[in-house]
């Protein structure tokens, strides 16, 4: 960015300027609807249309594919969804899930970046090396760890066997068939903790450092007192990144274990899609729908408001 | 609509802002007058939809492609190059086009379309269950009169016809001559036996509790070989139908069809037994880690002679005796030698699933193409087309085409399917189905993986799809 | 922004070294040294399997135990994903074409609308900025599973069912708020100088936009492009659910479709995984400064 900088300016004086007044002159304020608007227009009618087309919905008892007009029924769907045992257990399992992978990726992540931070030579190698995984589609992630993890032929089961150790069921079991979820997703996105983890390292100031060795400062001292709190912001901003994408979870369930064993890694997100796919009962799928929005909303704005602040700050 | 959307098309590369803009501006606003509850578009009156006429259209000389859709499996490509090869020696302007989509997907797939009021195929090749729910939402024409002009009823098993096609749902084994009929049969299927000849003897087991206990035997003898293979998954319709097959060897009824009760039918002393038996004697042989095994995972395992005994669907079994996937023989004759095929053994009832499926008209097809597949039809269920359909590696539903030796010498497993098509029985064909099954699927997943208790699964199985026929559908959690 | 990071990717290491080492620190770094190479090969070895798997005959495939080395190599695989048994063009194929229009068609239409408008949000004082921004973002993070439902009926009194149109305009929806916010930050560092000193000289708002400032942002545009590109590409949810037949599909629900069938052939599955990745590693390589805005939707810069 910075190498060009000067180029501009020579530019408008190398370029003949052109005859005053002979294009239409738009004022800033046309200027800046003119260019917003269209992108603000997509928007509108992607996301917020469609999303009050489902607020609406959620009121009613409409079916997408009964030929019957749908009938107002307040927020009887709502009620329904929220005192719902099944809608509980996904509840639970999402967050079990989110909890638990958000938190290994951290874990791992800033560790990885920690210890590449400490590397002088090949940073950069490694660092694109163990960024690999998050580039990949879920879908090909899902897949292949299916394959990995299967009991029989899978490559993971035959390592334990080698080692003596005894076959997992992976996916068939419900304690398993969770941490494999887990598992799965932190491989994907530990990388992406450590990508920003990383940014965060790099960026503390050496002096800093420097000044606490003067000081004889302990190795936990500086890490505690000088690292953590640099890198704190940054790392909490890929954290809350993580959460919510982690909540929206569809693609990997769907692929690894379609909810299995039974229903105990069906997540909130699959819930849904049985809800509004199998028994197309649209208005209950509405509201399911909009709640998981509420919950997305409130855990976005603590992700833009933090980083609204950590921007000021 | 048309206009709208080739528009937006031209627009993307050019000037797209404003043109863009405008799209969607009149999208939204389109979308804003046709949504929302009254969805008045779609031919559909009341339940039961639009009707095909008795004999069929003229047909158009212009080059014309019919559409089918169905699931990514082997039959699907048999099924197109066939009806290239022949049918087009009858109408050279039309190609044939089978649109396949994820097995999982497929009811979705289907049914998202119907929904939308628009589909982009013309012959849905429906699961038989998927029946009532097409009809009830009039996605479907109802071809009764057509079927009576043009087909030979009498040249069918009765219930085949009554399975592929009628709604609503006829008594097992029975077809009832005044209800309607939406569909005609494409593929038949069950499910066969497969055991291993070299390990257990040339002679199949004939009653269930003889079939474990071979499997048994055969597993303690085999080190690395399990018992059983089945389908145990939760997608699709796997792990419900491996229930309903062992209930309905033991005598059990999945549901009272007349006054729509589950509740202490399922679950009724037979019902108890089968989920005891499956869980409690057949899931201990399995291999480790199968309890979320289907179709290619049983496949498998037999292919590489991981199973003494395996149970799969005739039509999914084909890839077994190909050396190219098998590690049992060299040659076709030598897997043959080892991999035994016969009909299930019996216990209580003589009993085995339904599977396969019909092929119907999507009610939005434009009426040539509607015309076009009626002739298909029509075509398709003369004697000598289902014969070469069965040489083609099909599975025909007429009797003459069954017993013709086209049909019993194209596969090592033939001579099971006709053996089993007395013994049939299909699950509920209601319009709720998809419920019903993901209900009865993760129940029966949850019991065979130790996530349930197999009895609580079997009341929570029973109380489930009785709250689900009850609402009609409605409620939706 | 109180962080600067001027090397979130370092690509040539220039960091001196790390604060001095006390004693034993030989052992420590041998340690830590280890640690990193044990969680690199976690990290890599499922990509390594995939790539042996996609040239494994396939009974080696399920060989038990697993075969590291010594199998036979194959070529096959890779050959099945392009031509179909028959000969001709494999329906994978077509796919990976599909998702190359769709992704193309989206990452052109987010771009165009994104860009203009971070400009103008970046150089006009306007009412509510903060908030409109704020809004844009908080788009992007609905769940596609419950925005699929609307879009689903909204689609359908359209005619954009099944249709590659219906996904590029969903995919730009999508992407639209990340090129805002990643290009505002490529907008807000070319100063707004260049472009008063050449309205001085004359030119209209517009095309001092246009003759200096749009120049100067082209490495942003392309980084941000590559980032909404793999954004599409990956994308599975809206396409299965929105599409259906061959004509449309992407190559995600495509090589999900390869399993569930009678039989899987994982060595297919790998190697059109494989194929289907390698462009996206290519981009990400090719844009590895800006990953850290590029993941973070632009939220976070360097």
């Amino acid at each position: 960015m910075t190498t060009t900088k000067d180029h501009p300016v020579q530019e408008a004086h190398a370029a003949a300027p052109p005859a005053p007044g002979g294009s239409p002159r738009l004022s800033d304020r046309g200027l800046a609807v003119a260019f917003i608007s269209p992108a603000l227009l997509l928007l509108l009618g992607m996301s917020v249309f469609p999303l009050l087309w489902a607020l609406y919905l959620s009121f009613t008892d409409y079916s997408a594919t009964r030929d019957v007009p749908a009938n107002f029924v307040g927020v009887e769907n709502y009620t329904n969804i929220l005192t719902s045992d099944q809608v509980h257990q996904r509840a639970l399992t999402t967050l079990l899930y989110v909890v638990g992978a958000v938190t290994l990726q951290t874990v791992l992540g800033f560790a990885i970046a920690f210890l590449i931070s400490r590397r002088t030579h090949g940073r950069g190698a490694l660092t694109t090396m163990f960024l690999v995984p998050m580039m990949l589609s879920p879908v090909v992630v899902g897949l292949f760890w299916k394959f990995m993890l299967d009991a029989q032929f899978g490559v993971i089961n035959s390592m334990l066997g080698s080692l003596g150790l005894g076959q997992v069921e992976w996916l068939t079991r419900q304690r398993t068939a969770l941490i494999s979820l887990i598992v799965v997703d932190t491989w994907q996105w530990t990388p992406f903790i450590m990508l920003i983890a990383l940014a965060g390292l790099t960026a503390v100031p050496k002096y800093l450092y420097e000044a606490a060795s003067i000081d004889r400062a302990s190795e936990w001292f500086r890490f505690r007192h000088i690292t953590l709190p640099m890198v704190w912001p940054l790392l909490l901003i890929a954290i809350m990144f993580r959460a919510i994408e982690a909540f929206r979870l569809f693609d990997l369930v769907y692929i690894l274990t379609s909810g299995g064993p039974g229903v105990s890694t069906e997540t909130l997100s699959f819930h849904v899609y049985k809800v509004a796919f199998l028994g197309f009962n649209t208005g209950t799928a509405s509201a399911y729908g909009i709640l998981m929005v509420l919950v997305v909303i409130v855990l976005a704005q603590f992700y833009l408001r933090y980083l609204n602040k950590l921007k000021e700050g | 609509m048309r206009y709208l959307q080739r528009t937006g098309r031209r627009s993307l590369p050019g000037r797209p802002a404003r043109l863009a803009t405008a799209a969607i501006l009149a999208a939204t606003a389109l979308a804003a007058c046709g949504g929302g509850a009254g969805d008045d578009s779609g031919g559909a009156a009341a339940a039961g939809g639009p009707t095909a006429p008795a004999t069929v259209p003229e047909l158009t000389d212009d080059p014309l492609t019919l559409s089918f859709i169905w699931f990514e499996w082997p039959p699907a490509q048999a099924l197109e190059d066939f009806a290239n090869a022949e049918y087009s020696k009858e109408r050279p302007n039309v190609t044939i086009e089978v649109n396949t989509v994820p097995n999982a997907n497929w009811h979705d797939a289907m049914f998202t379309q119907f929904a939308a009021r628009q589909t982009d195929f013309d012959i849905p090749i429906l699961d038989s269950q998927h029946i009532g729910e097409a009809v009830t939402n009039g996605n479907i024409l109802d071809i009764t009169d057509f079927v009576n002009e043009n087909i030979e009823v009498d040249a069918y098993d009765p219930y085949l016809l009554a399975a592929y096609g009628q709604y609503p749902q006829a008594e097992t084994g029975q077809r009832d001559e005044d209800a309607s009929l939406y569909g005609l049969p494409l593929l038949g299927d069950t499910w066969t036996m497969i055991y291993r000849k070299d390990l257990i003897g040339d002679e199949p087991p004939k009653t269930w509790d003889e079939m474990i206990d071979a499997a048994q035997k055969c597993q303690d003898e085999n080190p690395g070989v399990s018992g059983l293979a089945f389908h145990q998954a939760n997608g699709s319709d796997a792990a419900a139908v491996t229930y309903n097959t062992v209930n309905g060897v033991y005598g059990g009824n999945l549901w009272n069809a007349e006054d729509k009760t589950v509740e202490g039918v399922i679950n009724d002393e037979a019902g108890q037994k089968a989920m005891d038996v499956l869980v409690n004697e057949m899931k201990p042989l399995t291999a480790k880690g199968s309890g979320n095994w289907f179709i290619d995972e049983v496949n498998a395992a037999v292919a590489q002679g991981k199973a003494c005994i395996a149970f799969q669907w005739i039509a999914a079994a084909g890839g077994l005796v190909d050396p190219a996937q098998s590690t049992l023989g060299k040659t076709e004759d030598e897997i043959l030698d080892k991999l035994g095929f016969a009909t299930l053994p019996t216990q209580d009832a003589d009993v085995v699933p339904l599977g396969g499926m019909g092929m119907h008209i999507s009610a939005y097809a434009p009426s040539e193409r509607q015309a076009e597949a009626l002739n298909f039809m029509k075509w398709f269920e003369q004697e000598d087309i289902q014969k070469k359909w069965a040489a083609a590696g099909g599975v025909p539903a007429r009797t003459d085409a069954l017993e013709s030796p086209e049909f019993l010498e194209a596969g090592p497993f033939n001579q099971v399917y006709a053996d089993s098509v007395s013994r049939m029985r299909d699950m509920w064909n209601v319009p709720e189905y998809a419920r019903l099954i993901d209900i009865e699927n993760t129940n029966v997943n949850a019991a065979l993986n130790g996530a349930k208790d197999p009895e609580q699964a079997l009341d929570d199985i029973a109380s489930e799809q009785q709250r689900v026929l009850d609402s009609a559908g409605g409620g939706g959690l | 922004m109180a962080i600067t990071i001027d090397e979130a990717v370092p690509v040539s290491a220039t960091h001196d070294a790390p604060p001095e080492r006390r004693r034993g620190g030989r052992g420590r770094m041998v340690v830590e040294v280890v640690l990193l190479t044990a969680l690199a090969v976690a990290m890599l070895f499922p990509v390594l399997w995939m790539l042996e798997t996609s040239i494994k005959e396939n009974r080696d495939v399920y060989a038990v135990p697993a075969k590291f080395f010594g199998f036979d190599l194959t070529l096959a695989h890779y050959k099945d994903v392009f031509v179909a048994p028959g000969g001709g063009r494999s329906d994978l194929s077509g796919s990976f074409l599909n998702s190359v229009i769709v992704a193309g068609a989206s990452t052109v239409l987010a771009t165009v609308l994104g860009v203009p408008a971070a400009w103008a949000y970046s150089r006009f004082s306007m009412k509510a900025k903060k908030d409109q921004l704020f809004f844009i973002l908080s788009t992007r993070f609905m769940p596609p599973v419950v925005v699929v439902i609307p879009i689903f009926l909204m689609y359908r009194s359209l005619g954009l069912i099944d249709s590659k149109l219906g996904l590029v305009l969903i995919y730009a929806a999508f992407n639209v708020p990340f090129t805002i916010w990643m290009m505002k930050g490529f907008v807000d560092e070319v100063p707004a100088e260049y472009e008063d000193a050449a309205m001085l000289d004359g030119y209209t708002r517009l095309q001092a936009f246009h003759k200096f400032t749009l120049p100067l942002l082209v490495p942003g545009i392309a980084a941000t492009a590559v980032f909404a590109l793999i954004f599409s590409w990956n994308e599975f949810v809206f396409a299965i659910f929105l599409t259906s037949s061959q004509e449309v599909r992407t190559a995600p629900p495509a090589i999900a479709g390869l399993i569930g069938g009678t039989t899987v052939d994982w060595g297919l599955v790998a190697a059109s995984a494989v194929v289907f990745a390698l462009p996206v590693l290519v981009f990400a390589y090719l844009v590895r400064k800006h990953l850290v805005a590029g993941v973070t939707l632009g939220a976070v810069r360097r």
